[in-house]
């Protein structure tokens, strides 16, 4: 028999791999640009999407990704569950895999706990965010979203701004960067930087000023200013001086550059409102709707990977 | 495998035969046989024949060490209060496994060991058990950090050493007040060093697999500033400090200047710090969960090094049971510790001798002349007139250590699943043959 088709990141895959999941993804997103955007490929397939965090657009995305493959779904998240009446989380997925469920998609707020759950279940488990650790489809729907918007991936320039230290989006996005032989700068103050990150291999600069005007990408991260590891940063202003994209600074990024960012964005935050309103304007540069866009493809992809 | 009764205090005659003796105080070994009578060791010669009448047993010692019995001067007994963990009885058991014959004992239970009835219940069921138990005070009155315990009454009542062993005191004038008044009743004190400021939320070492499987880090410096702080404050003091469960190459580094600087300061490792680096922590087993946490391998190498040059004078298990629901959850909820009684010899052993090319001598030194002599406890030697404390070792042995290989009450143990080399035969604890492993 083969493995099961666990997601839990993208190190396994090699380059060829990912380059087939893109094609892949991109023979996806033809059918949802038809009338009937639905097609039988997963038809009879049971999925769980299973959240122990809040999110909407990813669990959405999952949702709406299995439904246009046929697949049914069923959602679940813990305050509606018997994880309340004190279960504990490794029985509750014993619980619905002995239900007969053919794939579990799982997030989690603690780092690693998917990879357990993965190796107690005998259905592939696709992980859809753990703690600070890992988001692999978010990294595969970034890279598609470059993938789309440039000739090339070798080479491009991609600066990631704002917190490293706490995010699963940066973690898995600067490793299939690396992977895809991008040029990574991260941006960041130091004290959301992981000590001696040397070994992730990429660039690090302290404001946003110094890559500006040379990036391709510029990968604007979520800050939560309200989470208590943050008490080491000064303040929102000392963060808008150095780290927000502001309209000055939008205007020194060079032609063809793209604006990312994983979203919900704190309007005003990482991006200032004049820059989110160019983005109805169509200048065509801020990508964030069009990542939304490619998350129901990518996750489509992903899920019929896991599934045949 | 055969456990004694510990209930029934009699001694026993026994005789070992034909093994290679180790006397870890001059690092030396030689061949003969012992003499045990009446709890204690009454002769040691080659072809030793006991008299006529008496009915003793034998051993047959033949290609086995015959060692002092281990000292473990880090352990968590879990009673009072968490008996669901582990208990005092079966804590003995599992030292016993583990060729053990006396440990030292830590506060943070519940309640804490801070009073003189607690101390007194200790020693009365170590008395019970015919099983050397020697209880760990606390520094500080139920581990606040706040307000001494009374140094004078629980040594008294036989307290060995003092400790705030899972937490430690963050305030820097307590600490030394504390320091200067443990002087005055010779006291000593084994010391976790943290600073909360640093461990914070962490949950593994800061570093590369930290911040690669996104685990809050704890950096060294938790460790190593309070090593230095207590360094320093020791030194005024005049006070007779051990740090426990060094974890760090500069708090190695550091313990070595000290003792040049004349510093009253001893310190001991534990076999996970010895034996595994950070990067066992890709799976996410809980069981390398511990504090401080498993570091980089160039504080490993650290490690050996201090162990080779003598900077850490002892290996302790840091014994810290939890019960699987404990350990069976997200890496970040999960419980800090590790059980360690039954590999301190072999984890030791299959490390230090095969890859660090240590001599037994020296290993068996670590982890009983050396930390009995620390806690200034009867232990570490074979010597004729001696209590019988005695465990008998066979360097032949290998095995993939497995779940249903521990006598504990729980099952947490880092080294599932490792090939352990060594094995322990026979535990004679005050005179009697208490473990035998058939």
């Amino acid at each position: 028999m083969d493995e099961k088709k666990d997601i839990l990141s993208l190190d396994k895959f090699s380059v060829k791999e990912i380059n087939d999941l893109l094609e892949k993804t991109d023979s996806f997103a033809e059918i949802l640009k038809r009338d009937v955007k639905k097609v039988p490929a997963l038809r009879g397939k049971t999925i769980i999407n299973l959240f122990f965090e809040p999110s909407t657009r990813t669990k959405v995305s999952f949702e709406i990704a299995a439904k246009r493959l046929s697949a049914d779904l069923i959602n679940f998240s813990e305050s509606s569950s018997s994880l309340k009446k004190g279960e504990s989380e490794i029985d509750t997925l014993k619980t619905i895999n002995a239900m007969k469920v053919d794939l579990i998609i799982i997030r989690h707020s603690d780092s690693g706990y998917i990879n357990y759950f993965a190796d107690a279940l005998p259905v592939p488990v696709i992980n859809a965010g753990d703690g600070k650790h890992e988001h692999p489809t978010q990294a595969l729907l970034d890279l598609y979203t470059i993938y789309k918007s440039f000739p090339g991936l070798t080479g491009l320039k991609i600066g990631i701004v704002g917190d490293i230290l706490n995010s699963r989006v940066a973690r898995s996005d600067i490793k299939l960067f690396k992977k895809m032989g991008m040029d990574v700068t991260v941006i960041a103050p130091s004290m959301l930087i992981p000590e001696n990150f040397s070994f992730f291999d990429v660039k690090i600069a302290a404001g946003i000023d110094e890559v500006i005007s040379e990036v391709d990408v510029l990968y604007m991260l979520r800050m939560q200013f309200e989470r208590q590891d943050k008490k080491y940063y000064p303040s929102i202003s000392e963060y808008n001086k150095f780290l927000s994209l502001d309209l000055p600074r939008f205007n020194m990024m060079k032609t063809g550059s793209i604006i990312m960012h994983p979203g919900p964005v704190n309007t005003g935050l990482e991006i200032s409102s004049e820059v989110m309103e160019m983005e109805e304007s169509g200048k065509g540069k801020i990508k964030i709707n069009t990542q939304v866009t490619n998350g129901v493809a990518v996750r489509m992809a992903v899920l019929y990977y896991a599934l045949s | 495998m055969e456990f004694g009764n510990l209930r029934l205090a009699e001694k026993e005659n026994i005789v070992i035969k034909n093994g290679c003796i180790i006397n870890p105080q001059t690092l030396d070994k030689f061949e003969a046989d012992i003499l045990i009578s009446g709890g204690k060791i009454k002769e040691i010669k080659k072809n030793l024949v006991p008299g006529p009448g008496d009915a003793f047993k034998e051993i047959n010692a033949e290609g086995l060490y015959v060692c002092p019995g281990f000292t473990d001067m880090h352990v968590h007994l879990r009673e009072p209060g968490n008996d669901g963990e582990e208990d005092i009885n079966s804590g003995v058991k599992s030292a016993l496994r583990g060729g053990i014959t006396s440990i030292a004992c830590m506060p943070n239970t519940d309640p804490v060991l801070d009073s003189q009835h607690l101390i007194n219940y200790i020693k009365l069921k170590s008395k019970e058990l015919n099983f050397n138990i020697y209880p760990v005070a606390a520094i500080t009155k139920d581990l606040s950090g706040e307000k001494l315990s009374e140094f004078g009454l629980l040594k008294s009542s036989g307290a060995v050493a003092f400790s705030d062993d899972g937490r430690c005191v963050q305030n820097a004038r307590l600490m030394y007040e504390a320091m200067k008044y443990a002087t005055q009743f010779n006291a000593l004190f084994i010391l976790h060093e943290e600073d909360y400021s640093f461990s914070g939320s962490g949950l593994v070492n800061e570093g590369y697999y930290s911040a690669m499987l996104g685990l809050e880090g704890i950096s060294c410096f938790s460790e190593d500033l309070m090593v230095a702080r207590d360094i320093m404050l020791a030194k005024a003091a005049g006070a007779r400090i051990h740090i426990t469960h060094v974890s760090s190459a500069k708090t190695v580094d550091m313990i070595a200047k000290a003792k040049n600087d004349g510093v009253n300061i001893t310190c001991d490792t534990t076999c996970e710090h010895l034996f595994f680096n950070d990067s066992c922590l890709t799976g996410y087993d809980t069981n390398f969960k511990i504090k401080p946490p498993i570091r980089s391998e160039a504080d490993r190498m650290a490690i050996i090094k201090g162990l080779r040059q003598g900077t850490i004078d002892a290996i302790a298990s840091d014994h810290a049971p939890h019960l699987l629901s404990e350990k069976n959850v997200s890496f970040k909820e999960a419980a800090f510790g590790s059980i360690g009684l039954e590999t301190l010899f072999k984890a030791s052993f299959s490390k230090l001798f095969f890859e660090e090319k240590f001599s037994i001598e020296k290993i068996i030194s670590l982890i009983s002349y050396n930390p009995a002599k620390i806690l200034n406890i009867e232990g570490g030697a074979i010597e004729t007139g001696r209590i019988a404390n005695i465990s008998i070792i066979d360097t032949s042995c290998e095995n993939i250590y497995k779940s249903d290989d521990i006598i504990s009450r729980s099952k947490n143990s880092s080294f599932l699943g490792q090939n352990l080399k060594g094995e322990i035969k026979y535990t004679i604890a005050n005179g009697k043959v208490m473990f035998i492993n058939n």
